[in-house]
């Protein structure tokens, strides 16, 4: 187990280093990107840009620049934004998790039971007309990019039917503490939920109908009709517990991407000041800490979940506990 | 003489503004929205138009544009000095008398010490234009070189008389407008000698920050140690409060105006929405002139524009209306093919580049420009358009490719994040040969565009600060330009002569496609009342009634 722990944690390091480096010089051979003409302010005159790389340190050798972002990031956590000068980046990102969790762990509540559902009624019905109808609905809805969904949510939710009873509930756009009002909290996040989830819950259904059907052709479907369980018991307390397994392991991925920061359009589209949103707005400001900070927290994110899936494989497939 | 008309102005908009002034209007919170942050929040670094459109309710200068509406607006009024001095000593000295009994919002005193700190602190906190502007104070120089041992002799203070004396090294006609703007507040004499960042700074306006996110928003209240000592300057304010929200994309924000769940926007209301806002919310529309244009430099040091017939060409093919069109319409921009906009001192209408040149353009003249597209020798050369992503810059880039093209050089366009594009057309490294930008004043000064934007002391090789984007360098113009700075002083109508024979001469040498001059469009809730627009800082956010 302690071996376990300590290559992934190596495995970790090295994610985070590759990436950070990549992160570092992409920004650094950007034309135009020059934080200290941007600091400094339109027309400054050549001394005050060169006193703002000395303040900054960015007249250093770009290893020793490095050096120093990652010690402000990981030990002093002092690192700065360069456009929103002596606003500290990690502590920004820590108060903008919350706001990223509440979205994707709300979608996701919504994606994986209405995918379950699909799946399996699917699944269940096999070929016929209903299966048919829930897999084009479920194309459609991975078809949909998010910002476009988000955009015409927003355009019926807060533009021409805001003020009918069907959507004058809807509070206006951006994130409310549920500290502050949970009743608000969740109106504001109900349409963004639905929003992010619809592709899931198009892509899940459609995984799950196929690990469904793959399993019911398995030895142990045969043996366990055979013991004269209904279709019912069999397909949902044994071939469905079984086919979760695929589920487990995009679930794992897909919600360390999104808390991460994955949920950026979603965020960017309702106004959601989350990980997303820090990010997108530091991509838009060429802010290279926030970037640095952001990419960093996506990227542990990414690699635990990673982590976390295969301790929840074995608790779904008792096949993975002997294999040990 | 300007100045004086314009008081008269300022009473008539004075006498105007008293009838909202009363005791119902006061109370209630404004609420503001734009998309994010800008940047630091202090003062003497900021260099935002978004910032700066809140500072001054917050900050006072020792003069100020007057906080009022129409031409008035442009007009310098004492702040916390007792009067606007006039120099003596050929330009060269002002003396300032501080008004007594102001106190900051921390409950300190505004000394003459204050005064003094503050002038310092612009060096040792590398304000944008401390190089640039400052310097002109006599020490000014020393402390760009030293920031950390600025004395900045030429600052003279006399805590008995409560005077300040500023000493320049030679008379500047724009002394009083650079001492007007945000970067002129007067801070606390214990203000820290760095960007304090996103730490709000203690000031004597009439609101204060009661908390500031730069991800989140800003939480303004009325600052308890205010008294109003001249409306004009610093005028009490109707709002109990102002929320600044940040986090809304422009549409958004659109829409959450149209529903009252803010009242003001700060973002450019976007063409596709332009339509909707004009026909269902038309008195919720404000439309007011600026000074800003729109514009392409062409580097005169590399080909195919270092090719004066070359340049001359593309001046001629542009049609100016339909990139009129691409901003929102005429209501919105004007077809222009010189440097200085309409509203700018020194304005004398004048177009070449037309059809039937004279004073305004009327339509491209397609045969001229073939003609000197022919004679340029210049047929078959690439060049790259570049230009911002967003709108409506990537779509004159991608006009301004159709008609290099249709001359017959070979176009691409290549637009870039709007972060970067600014910094990166201004360095020579990357050999740009035409792009797509755009200038705002920062004071109502023929200068802040002709001499900023041409001036041999802007082109600075290699950098990304070097705002003579153009690359021209001509010591005759610079030495007209001077002497019009030197008359602006005391004759200003012989200097606006010159600045308006400068604007012409630049205007002919074809080191720009002057694109069109714009007017800014506001979009207010229903619910505000006595919006003002100011020509110098725009929404003047205090003087909104929203109770």
């Amino acid at each position: 187990m302690a071996g376990t722990i300590i290559r992934r944690l190596v495995h970790m390091i090295a994610v985070l280093f590759g990436i950070s480096v990549l992160v570092f010089l992409i920004f650094f051979a950007t034309p135009g990107a020059n934080p200290a003409a941007r600091i400094a302010g339109k027309n400054a005159s050549p001394q005050t840009v060169a006193r703002v790389e000395r303040q900054f340190g960015l007249n250093r050798p770009l290893p020793v620049q490095y050096a120093l972002m990652m010690k402000k990031i990981f030990i002093t956590r002092n690192l700065t934004s360069y456009v929103n000068l002596g606003e500290k980046v990690v502590p920004q990102v820590f108060k903008a998790a919350p706001v990223t969790l509440s979205l994707v762990a709300g979608a996701a509540i919504i994606w994986i039971v209405v995918a379950i559902v699909i799946g399996a009624v699917a699944a269940a019905f096999r070929n016929s007309w209903i299966d048919r109808l829930l897999m084009v609905l479920s194309l459609i809805g991975i078809s949909m990019p998010v910002f476009w969904v988000g955009t015409m949510a927003n355009l019926f939710t807060q533009g021409i039917w805001h003020h009918t009873w069907l959507f004058s509930w809807v509070p206006p756009l951006g994130y409310v503490d549920f500290s502050k009002s949970p009743v608000l909290w969740f109106k504001s996040l109900l349409i963004p939920w639905i929003t992010l989830a619809i592709l899931y819950i198009g892509l899940y259904a459609r995984v799950l109908r196929a690990a469904l059907i793959e399993t019911m052709q398995e030895d142990f479907i045969r043996t366990a009709r055979a013991k004269g369980l209904s279709e019912r018991q069999v397909l949902l307390r044994h071939a469905l517990r079984c086919s979760l397994v695929s589920v487990v392991t995009l679930f794992g991925l897909d919600f360390g991407v999104l808390v991460g920061g994955g949920a950026l359009l979603t965020e960017v589209v309702f106004g959601l000041q989350g990980v997303g949103y820090l990010t997108y707005q530091a991509l838009e400001t060429l802010d290279l800490p926030m970037i640095m900070a952001t990419v960093i927290y996506a990227s542990v994110f990414v690699v635990v979940s990673n982590a976390v899936v295969d301790i929840l494989y074995a608790a779904f497939d008792p096949r993975m506990r002997l294999r040990r | 003489m300007r100045r004086v008309a314009a008081t008269l102005l300022i009473v008539a908009c004075l006498v105007a503004g008293r009838a909202h002034a009363n005791a119902a209007n006061y109370g209630g919170t404004l609420r503001l929205i734009t998309t994010a942050g800008s940047g630091s929040f202090d003062p003497q670094i900021n260099y935002t138009e978004r910032y700066w459109e809140i500072f001054q309710a917050m900050y006072d200068g020792l003069v100020t544009f007057a906080k009022t509406s129409g031409p008035g607006s442009l007009v310098i009024v004492p702040d916390l000095a007792t009067e606007v001095p006039k120099p003596t000593d050929d330009g060269k000295t002002y003396v300032f008398h501080l008004r007594r009994g102001i106190k900051f919002s921390n409950g300190e005193p505004v000394t003459v010490q204050a005064v003094a700190h503050s002038f310092r602190r612009l060096f040792k906190v590398n304000n944008p234009n401390a190089g640039t502007w400052y310097d002109v104070i006599v020490g000014g120089r020393t402390c760009n070189a030293h920031p950390h041992h600025c004395t900045l002799s030429g600052v003279v203070i006399d805590a008995a008389s409560n005077t300040i004396t500023i000493h320049l090294r030679h008379p500047d006609s724009e002394f009083l407008d650079q001492l007007a703007v945000p970067f002129g507040a007067i801070l606390p004499a214990d203000t820290p000698d760095h960007d304090m960042g996103t730490q709000p700074i203690p000031g004597t306006g009439a609101y204060m920050v009661k908390s500031y996110d730069p991800s989140g928003g800003i939480v303004m209240v009325r600052n308890p140690q205010f008294h109003q000592w001249s409306r004009l300057a610093q005028p009490k304010g109707y709002p109990n409060e102002i929320d600044y929200k940040f986090g809304l994309s422009a549409e958004s924000q659109v829409t959450a105006v149209e529903n009252d769940q803010y009242d003001w926007m700060f973002e450019d209301v976007p063409a596709d929405r332009l339509n909707e806002i004009a026909t269902k919310y038309t008195r919720q529309v404000h439309i007011n002139p600026l000074n800003w244009f729109y514009y392409a430099p062409m580097n005169v040091n590399i080909a195919p524009f270092n090719n004066k017939d070359a340049r001359l060409a593309v001046e001629y093919a542009v049609n100016r209306e339909s990139m009129v069109k691409l901003f929102g319409g005429n209501a919105l921009a004007k077809p222009d093919c010189q440097i200085l906009p309409p509203e700018m001192p020194g304005y004398q209408a004048y177009c070449p580049y037309t059809e039937h040149p004279g004073a305004t353009w009327s339509a491209p003249n397609w045969p001229l420009a073939r003609a000197y597209m022919k004679k340029s020798g210049m047929i078959g050369q690439h060049v790259t358009v570049i230009t911002e992503v967003q709108s409506p810059f990537r779509q004159i880039g991608i006009y301004l490719q159709d008609v290099l093209n249709r001359l017959g050089f070979v176009a691409d366009v290549k637009p870039l994040s709007s972060n970067i594009e600014f910094n990166y057309i201004q360095n020579t490294n990357n050999k740009v040969q035409i792009s797509v930008t755009d200038w705002a004043q920062d004071y109502p000064a023929a200068s802040d565009f002709l001499n900023v934007l041409f001036s041999c002391g802007s082109f600075r090789k290699g950098s990304d600060n070097s705002i003579n984007i153009s690359g021209f360098c001509d010591p005759a113009i610079d030495t007209e330009m001077a002497h019009a700075e030197t008359l602006s002083l005391l004759h200003p109508n012989q200097a606006n002569a010159i600045w308006s024979h400068v604007d012409h001469q630049i205007t002919r040498r074809a080191l720009v496609v002057s694109l069109f001059s714009v007017a800014k469009l506001d979009f207010t809730a229903a619910t505000l009342k006595h919006f003002t627009f100011s020509g110098e800082y725009m929404f003047l956010p205090q003087l909104a009634v929203v109770k």
